[in-house]
């Protein structure tokens, strides 16, 4: 490795203790992994969904399609928005191998923007211009859009592999396709496609049951909880087994750091492992997830701690990955303690500001005059 | 300017123009649209109005598609160019306001939350819990407005910060409320002009009350503008406000992007006055893109005169667009950037590789090859040479002359240079004569731009940097060792006599 192909720390130091901004960093990329899934996996699932009901209509996998459509329309901004954060939090911590790994793949890496703008109006244009009537009218836009998203997950593993790698970056300053050549590329990118499409699949499970169980369209909302449970059980035995090929493609010094790493990285690489296979006996177990809505709502929360250990375990990773580097650097901190709390007391007001007012629109429903 | 470098044939100055330029248009339209139509709805439900209802309806889905999705997408393509072509100063703004950013973080989530809520439910909810989305959209929006004014303007004018090195310091610094003002002002005049397109669908019956309404917040929209720009200019040191303004600015273009600006905010003043409030019946599409192009141009304008009067820096005093800090210009100049960057030292040690190696890290930020502020053009030539010194009756060896060199050698007339060069004939006769004179020129201006990082060097800390009396008041000092600098030289020289010279796409190998 040359070390001077690694830039220099920012000499303006970082503005609170370290272990803040990695407690940010995984915080909000876990907020974001949850927004990004619905958006991946849903783009998807919508996409597979309106081709299989035939073009007709009334066709329960029509009618997850049309709601997939539905949620992305908001989720994709919820998707950028709360990517920013991380995006934030990311350039104070590794500025030097993030700047550089973007840099090595830039006109891809800006090109995301393109990708990204365009699979979010393919999603708006089938909201508004589909006109289900038609065999099949939209589906190339759900198309466009799950390639769009599918797309940048990969752009993103890319940039996350070169970044943990500056050893790699004189020859990747050549070429740098042969990221795509990485053993550890594909297993990761699986491993958040499968996430995606299983999280969306649970979600999508979830919001049927509980309509079913209201009462509202019994059949339909039953035959679309058991068609995304199975895609939700599929998907999740795929990346259990996805999931232990990535922990042996793994560098050996890095899967050595894991081992080494005692009680702090062997927890939650355990947790998350135990929770995948747990995931699985709870998904094999049911096969009309109407008739177990308890169930369902477990196996969600379950998910949603395994993707919150996920992070945890991939933060971990990739400072395994870069801890030859970054042990050569000393970064100085200037702690602005007063601008944190202002931070965190914003941030505790903002989201209690978002429930108030979702709250206030769920309890002000209203009709004819009286509505707005 | 220990980064890989991502050299791009359009410039990274240019790309960045590109994604910022309607990210700012469409920002600030989000902010100023938040207000006018919650304003718009709140009125409409007191009045009883359903056209003033029907033109906040319609508004709002211009600011879902456009705020939300282009908006959102071009203000994290902003990070995605800055870090790209700019990495060592996006950096430093980040470590030094990264609690800023994320307190407009917060301020954004709600934001865009409250958008998409007050956008699906139109007819869903109550009167009075849709107005509460709107006003909460609205100070989601204008709070981010409030926080990032803070990090642009300190940019600009970092007043005591560069003292204390102070949060607080640096963001009230002596441009935020000016700036607040006038930006203010802007959100509203971007709001007016994009809402009159829906408002021109109104019913004839109503339509226009609805465009007078509207000419209404122009106006303010212009004076809070207006009232805004003049304090800002004011509020400007004076060695910045010498670059653009007064009887003799430094630099001419600011200067007359100035007048365009004003005079584009007049003329949509008086489209406003003239179409929307007293004559509305004459608003058409036309006229509304005619007011909607002067008002950007205004905005446009004035971030051209911000963006402008900053360089070389891009915070002043402190950092310089090419990611050179001041305080590292004599360590950089005794250790050599090839010893800084490992990015700069791969490759073969002839002078001209090592010359183009040094241009891709300090000058690349700014210049490229043949593109946008291209730097072969900027040399002078044989050609260029010729040309100044052929006699003609119709003076196009002077228009050469002030176009091609007037820029260095402001002190010396057109027939005095004459004299001092060779005849047409002579150049002809010895072009090896003439290529040395140019080796020359270019010699004399890069040390030029290295004595001029001694100026900086030198200067006062703690305080703005007096640029006006700096030879190239509007370009970083040269940064580097002598033979970095003569191989920049070098370099410089195979690009007027070599127009197959290149640079290399990445890394070090050309």
């Amino acid at each position: 490795m040359n070390p001077n192909l690694i830039p220099a720390v920012d000499p303006a130091g970082v503005p609170g203790p370290l272990w803040l901004f990695h407690v940010l960093l995984v915080l909000t990329f876990f907020l974001h992994l949850l927004f990004m899934n619905l958006s991946l996996g849903g783009a998807i699932l919508a996409a597979v969904g309106h081709y299989r009901s035939g073009g007709r209509r009334d066709d329960f996998r029509a009618v997850l399609a049309s709601r997939l459509v539905g949620v992305n329309s908001y989720g994709i901004s919820l998707t950028i928005t709360t990517g920013v954060a991380p995006l934030l939090f990311i350039q104070v911590l590794y500025q030097q191998y993030f700047y550089a790994a973007t840099i090595l793949i830039a006109p891809v890496w800006f090109g995301m923007l393109v990708l990204l703008i365009v699979g979010y109006y393919a999603a708006y244009f089938h909201k508004f211009r589909s006109a289900p009537d038609r065999r099949n009218s939209g589906g190339v836009w759900l198309i466009v859009s799950a390639v769009m998203f599918f797309l940048i997950a990969m752009i993103h593993v890319a940039v996350n592999l070169i970044h943990a790698q500056p050893e790699k970056w004189a020859s990747l300053a050549d070429g740098s396709w042969f990221v795509l050549a990485d053993p550890t590329y594909w297993p990761r990118l699986l491993h958040f496609g499968f996430a995606g499409i299983g999280f969306s699949a649970l979600v999508a499970t979830w919001w049927s049951v509980r309509r079913a169980s209201d009462g509202d369209d019994v059949e339909t909302n039953t035959a679309i909880a058991r068609w995304t449970w199975r895609w939700v059980l599929w998907t999740t035995a795929l990346q259990v087994v996805d999931g232990f090929v990535l922990l042996m493609v793994l560098p050996r010094p890095v899967l050595l750091g894991m081992m080494r790493g005692g009680a702090a990285t062997l927890v939650p690489l355990t947790l998350a492992i135990v929770l995948g296979i747990g995931l699985l006996m709870m998904l094999a177990r049911v096969t009309n997830p109407v008739e177990n809505p308890g169930l369902v709502t477990g196996t969600l929360a379950a998910m949603t701690l395994t993707i919150a250990i996920m992070t945890i375990t991939r933060h971990q990773v990739r400072a395994i990955y870069l801890e030859p580097s970054t042990a050569q650097f000393q970064i100085g901190v200037v702690s602005q303690w007063g601008n944190f709390v202002l931070f965190a007391v914003l941030l505790v007001a903002g989201l209690a500001t978002v429930g108030f007012m979702v709250r206030r629109v769920l309890t002000s429903p209203a009709s004819g005059v009286d509505a707005a | 300017m220990d980064y890989p470098i991502w050299e791009l044939a359009m410039g990274g100055g240019m790309l960045m123009a590109i994604v910022a330029i309607p990210h700012v248009i469409v920002s600030h339209f989000a902010i100023g649209g938040g207000l006018l139509i919650v304003v718009s709805e709140t009125l409409a439900v007191r009045r009883n109005d359903p056209e003033l209802r029907e033109l906040a309806r319609r508004s709002s889905l211009v600011l879902i598609l456009v705020s939300t999705v282009f908006g959102a997408i071009s203000g994290v393509g902003i990070w995605v160019v800055a870090g790209l072509v700019s990495p060592a100063a996006i950096s430093s703004l980040i470590h030094t306001y990264v609690w800023g950013w994320a307190m407009e973080w917060v301020f954004f989530v709600l934001e865009i939350v409250a958008a998409l809520v007050y956008y699906s439910t139109w007819d869903k909810i109550s009167k009075a819990a849709h107005l509460l989305v709107g006003w909460l959209y609205f100070v989601g929006a204008y709070m981010s407005l409030v926080i990032i004014n803070g990090i642009i303007t300190f940019m600009l004018t970092p007043g005591r910060w560069l003292e204390t090195h102070a949060f607080w310091d640096g963001f009230f610094n002596p441009t935020y409320w000016p700036a607040l003002l006038l930006r203010t002002g802007i959100v509203i005049l971007m709001a007016t002009v994009v809402m009159v397109f829906p408002a021109l669908k109104t019913k004839d019956s109503h339509r226009a009350g609805v465009l007078r309404y509207l000419g209404w917040w122009l106006v303010v929209g212009v004076l809070l503008s207006y009232s805004g720009y003049r304090w800002w200019e004011t509020a400007l040191p004076e060695t910045v406000q010498y670059l653009f303004a007064g009887a003799s600015p430094a630099l001419v273009a600011l200067s007359a992007t100035r007048s365009f600006a004003l005079w584009s905010l007049t003329l949509a003043l008086v489209i406003g006055v003239v179409i929307l409030i007293a004559s509305p019946r004459w608003a058409r599409g036309a006229t509304a893109v005619l007011l909607a192009l002067s008002a950007f141009a205004f905005f446009g304008g004035y971030e051209r005169l911000r963006e402008g009067t900053r360089k070389p820096f891009l915070v002043h005093s402190h950092l310089f667009s090419n990611g050179v800090l001041v305080s590292d210009i004599q360590s950089i100049n005794e250790q050599g950037i090839l010893a800084r960057s490992g990015w700069a030292a791969m490759g073969p040690d002839d002078p001209v590789d090592v010359g183009r190696r040094v241009f891709r890290t300090v000058c690349s930020s700014c210049h490229t090859i043949d593109g946008y502020q291209s730097i072969r053009r900027a040399l002078p030539t044989f050609d260029d040479m010729v040309a100044v010194v052929s006699e003609s009756s119709s003076g196009a060896g002077e228009l050469v002359y002030r176009s091609e060199c007037g820029a260095c050698h402001t002190e010396i007339s057109h027939p005095e240079m004459m004299e001092m060069l060779p005849t047409v004939e002579e150049m002809h006769d010895d072009p090896e004569m003439i290529h040395d004179l140019i080796q020359g020129m270019i010699y004399a201006a890069v040390v030029q731009l290295a004595e001029m990082g001694e100026a900086y060097r030198v200067a006062p800390r703690g305080q703005m940097i007096d640029t006006a009396e700096m030879n190239s008041p509007y370009m970083p000092p040269f940064v580097g060792t002598d033979e970095e600098l003569e191989a920049l030289v070098e370099f410089l020289v195979a690009l007027v006599h070599d127009t197959t010279v290149r640079p290399a796409e990445m890394g070090g190998e050309g």
